[in-house]
């Protein structure tokens, strides 16, 4: 069956559990067959299930996002203006630096994007498709690269090309290399590195459900391994867009590498521009919004570009006769080079961090006058005693899994909503909400929240929700949820529905054929998405920052308090065990998935 | 309702149970918490806000709620919450960012109990919205005497070509307290009528004379560390700190110094209740203000970050500055918030597009 007849009979066909609700009018073949059995009036609900959950995305998503956003035209609205309708923010933001900025932010953003998903397809197809040995390292890394903040990434570098770093330790001039780091070149190549683990999650879930059978046909065909490694490049097309629209809305929202960097180097950003609108004084929310509209419009092109590529093509690859795929035996010298590869990656986007952390929380006098280097623990031991990380960190962790876990089973809904082929306007008016919120800084976040729910109106209704830990965690879940949703994306949309069809036509419910046919394939995804969340969680500072409950500090803010007060060794060394304890999480998490998950849930993507 | 219908219904009920049940757990916990007193909210920036909030609960019996956090969240916060605010008392180093909030009328007069020294009656407005509770100094002036000999006197000094590509300040954009220095200047070099002019064509020079510019304090003492710099122009509790942490634990090659060029800046730590706050809470924080300057709180104050942001010169009488620390700087000024604070955004926009 080609791609176009399958895609003929999928859009005739009962989609998703949620596109049902959607479009209740056409049914399916299995509606059919269960539309005898109604249940009594009283199991009805007024409300259906999609618009109570559209009702929790505006209330966790479009509220925050669109109060912020209406105060770059109506200041008065939300008291932080006398005007109720203006543009002079935008005249603002369309001159002088700020213009410079958004030009900046936009090719670094397209830079950084096309680099990680490169250099994350590689990877996949690396650690999926061959027998390199040491795939196993970069499957082990990416976790700890996803939790290396860009504040340890950029110190890394920075400590490398210093005056009286690394670099001039042993020898090297490091001028040249300090002019190109700081810069839109070192910009550029920290956030690709922040991305690549992004998109290489992406792209390898979407890997693992791409059988073997699609490049066998080429090769059986007489296609060359470059043409049926462009097959496969075809079909994953979906992930790696997604991935690029990933990495580049991360980047255009990304403030850590901006502080950094971008200040010194005298290249704004518009990140940048926009957290000194709102945490400098004077504080400007309608000059930060106006960013905030800006970075909008640059996440509409990313979608219009990335719907123009994927436009008129079906790539449900996964079905029931999906078969194993056969690991490619590299060479020698195949191995060697993949190896090396590997390596210098892991090197450039891991050890330099990490070099960075040690340099900063276990190493005296690196860097400085002082001429004897001493290696010790000092820095841990204080703060272990330290009250900024013990409570804050129990704290987080406890936030993290319940946003985690909360954000998760959202974003499976969220992902079903965005593959499903009737979705229509709604899937891309979700999709567009999704990658927007990915786009805005946290802390357009963190303030919109104050504005939704810190209105005296919201008070009035009963409902008070600001500066309690429910607020924090509601706002911890809106802005997981775009990245945990788009994770999910690419596996559920090569869901053949033919599979659940025929689970339901044999009698099966939605619940029995979610655990028997789609568990067994989005259980791993579906860990990794929690993970991530709870991993990203666990460290989140802007949103942290603004809504934590007074008196129960998170342990992103202890540690940005301890490095406000110019304790880089203890603030760092905070950081690193709260990355440890993260990593903990990891390893228990594969652990009991290991030893616990049915065997079915872990073939996805086996590999023989 | 069809079984899909039904099953996903289901699903969403029990997910919006466990979401309702999760969260009004924490809400619960929080009003319960709150039913029973009111609790001072206090916003803090200070090093040792923990250990005052604590010692003055224990003192007290008034329960304080810390949001403990750098000035500028702090401010951001404090914006945001404009129409409906949460905080009973803000307290923070400068005092520009107070008299905005003064201007636009969110600020309880209040003339504690406790008499202010002539320094702490200097930094206090007329009409008593806020209150400095010590003050440091914007800026020092740290320099490695291990690699320099040269010692300016004034600021001009900093002009000379001996000082050429040696000086190193913070970025007003990233550095809270860089402004006031700035303003300091302007202040200094033409007063209020031509001091904005002068002082950007006195930063003007220094830029051509070499002056790099480091986002924080703590990136400008570790420019100086690293031998980027030789002087460096920071907070004074930060190139006290740093001094004293050399001192104890001496290292050959950066033996750190510091002067204070004519005239110091004065950069106080002040306190402000919130007009808008219950009058139980403003009642105690009133208490928790007249605490923080006896000498019982002003003891707890000094020993909370004494590397850090204890190395500040009390502004009450009787009440000596942590041993150690420099004598108070004998030529100091102090601007009018009022008049340099709404400034600083045009300030801070030229310094971004001319010196940095």
């Amino acid at each position: 069956m080609t791609v176009a007849q399958q895609k003929t009979i999928e859009e005739s066909r009962f989609d998703t559990l949620v596109a049902t609700v959607i479009d209740q009018s056409s049914m399916d073949p299995v509606d059919r067959v269960n539309k005898t059995r109604r249940q009594p009036a009283s199991f009805r609900l007024s409300i259906p299930p999609i618009t109570a959950f559209w009702i929790l995305i505006i209330a966790i998503l479009v509220i925050p996002i669109l109060l912020f956003l209406v105060t770059a035209f109506s200041p008065i609205l939300l008291d932080q203006g006398t005007q109720w309708f203006t543009f002079s923010a935008f005249q603002q933001v369309f001159s002088g630096l700020f213009l410079v900025a958004l030009r900046n932010t936009f090719f670094v953003g397209v830079l950084s994007a096309v680099s990680a998903a490169a250099i994350g397809l590689v990877m996949a197809w690396v650690v999926l498709r061959t027998n390199a040995p040491a795939r196993r390292l970069w499957t082990s890394a990416t976790f700890a690269l996803l939790l290396a903040p860009s504040y340890l990434i950029a110190l890394g570098w920075q400590r490398l090309v210093e005056s009286g770093g690394v670099l001039q330790i042993m020898g090297v001039d490091p001028t040249l290399a300090r002019s190109l780091l700081y810069g839109p070149i070192g910009i550029t190549l920290i956030l690709a590195v922040k991305g690549i683990p992004f998109a290489y999650l992406v792209t390898s879930n979407a890997m693992r459900g791409l059988g073997g059978e699609f490049e066998q046909a080429v090769r059986v065909h007489g296609g060359s391994r470059r043409e049926s490694l462009k097959v496969m490049a075809t079909l994953l097309s979906p992930a790696i867009w997604s991935a690029m629209a990933i990495v580049f809305a991360e980047s255009i929202s990304d403030f850590g590498v901006a502080a950094t960097l971008s200040s010194p180097a005298h290249f704004p950003v518009a990140t940048f521009m926009l957290y000194n609108s709102v945490e400098a004084f004077p504080v400007q929310f309608p000059l930060a919004a106006a960013v905030s509209w800006i970075l909008l419009g640059l996440i509409v092109l990313a979608l219009l570009a990335q719907s123009r590529a994927l436009r008129g093509r079906s790539f449900r690859v996964f079905g029931g006769r999906t078969r194993p795929t056969q690991r490619q035996n590299l060479s020698l010298w195949g191995k060697v080079a993949v190896t090396t590869g590997i390596v210098v990656l892991l090197i450039v986007t891991l050890g330099i961090p990490v070099f960075g952390a040690i340099s900063a929380s276990l190493l005296t006098g690196l860097g400085s006058l002082i001429s004897t280097h001493s290696l010790n623990f000092d820095n841990y031991y204080r703060v272990l005693s330290s009250p900024l990380l013990r409570d804050p960190l129990i704290f987080s962790s406890k936030l993290a899994v319940i946003s985690a876990s909360i954000a998760v089973i959202l974003a499976a809904v969220a992902a079903k909503l965005l593959v499903a082929s009737k979705g229509g306007i709604s899937a891309r008016l979700f999709d567009f909400l999704l990658l927007t919120a990915v786009a805005l800084p946290g802390i357009v976040f963190a303030a919109g929240y104050i504005f939704a729910y810190n209105l005296p109106l919201v008070n009035t209704m009963g409902i008070h929700l600001y500066g309690t830990a429910a607020l924090l965690v509601l706002a911890y879940i809106a802005t997981s949820l775009p990245l945990t949703s788009r994770s999910l994306v690419g596996n559920m949309g090569q869901l053949q529905e033919s599979m659940s069809e025929a689970c339901r036509v044999h009698g099966s419910g939605p619940i029995r054929t979610w655990f028997a046919v789609v568990m067994p394939i989005l259980a791993r995804p579906l860990l990794v998405a929690w993970l991530l969340t709870y991993a990203g969680t666990l460290l989140e500072l802007p949103v942290s920052q603004l809504l934590y409950p007074a008196g129960s500090a998170p342990i992103s803010v202890g540690i940005n308090k301890a490095l406000g007060n110019y304790d880089f060794g203890g603030g760092t060394a905070m950081e690193i065990l709260a990355i440890l304890s993260a990593l903990s999480v990891v390893c228990l998490a594969y652990l009991l998935f290991t030893l616990l998950a049915p065997r079915g849930w872990k073939r996805l993507g086996r590999v023989i | 309702m069809n079984t899909s219908r039904k099953s996903v219904t289901a699903v969403t009920i029990s997910l919006a149970t466990v979401i309702l049940g999760t969260l009004s757990g924490y809400a619960a916990t929080a009003a319960t918490k709150t039913s029973v007193v009111k609790p001072i909210i206090l916003y803090a920036a200070m090093g040792y806000d923990a250990v005052i909030a604590k010692a003055f609960t224990a003192a007290s019996g008034i329960p304080v709620k810390l949001v403990d956090d750098s000035t500028g969240p702090l401010l951001t916060k404090i914006a945001a919450e404009r129409n409906n605010p949460q905080w009973t008392a803000l307290w923070v180093d400068g005092d520009t960012a107070f008299a905005s909030l003064d201007k636009q009328g969110q600020l309880l007069a209040y003339k504690s109990k406790v008499k202010l020294n002539v320094v702490g009656t200097k930094l206090t407005p007329a009409d008593h919205s806020y209150t400095p509770t010590g003050t440091t100094v914007m800026a020092a002036l740290i320099y490695n005497s291990a690699k320099v000999t040269s010692v300016p006197t004034t600021y001009n000094d900093l002009l000379k070509p001996a000082y050429k590509n040696q000086v190193g300040m913070n970025d007003p954009s990233q550095s809270g307290p860089t402004f006031p220095f700035i303003a300091g200047l302007m202040n200094q070099l033409g007063g209020k009528s031509n001091g904005v002019a002068a002082g950007e064509l006195f930063l003007t020079k220094l830029k051509a004379n070499g002056l790099q510019v480091f986002p924080t304090n703590g990136d400008t003492k570790h420019a100086l560390e690293t031998g980027q710099i030789n002087y460096g122009l920071i907070q004074s509790s930060a190139a006290e700190g740093e001094v004293m942490d050399f001192t104890t634990k001496p290292v050959a090659g950066f033996v750190p110094k510091v002067i204070y060029l004519s005239k110091s800046t004065l950069l106080p730590g002040v306190f402000g209740i919130n007009k808008r706050a219950s009058a139980v809470q403003q009642e105690e924080a009133k208490k928790l203000l007249d605490y923080i300057l006896s000498p019982a709180g002003q003891k707890v104050a000094q020993g909370g970050d004494a590397s850090g942001d204890s190395l500040y010169w009390p502004v009450v009488p009787g009440v000596n500055a942590l041993k150690g620390l420099s004598v108070f700087p004998k030529s100091y000024q102090t601007i009018d918030p009022y008049f340099w604070g709404p400034l600083q955004g045009k300030v801070v926009t030229w310094f971004d597009s001319t010196i940095k």
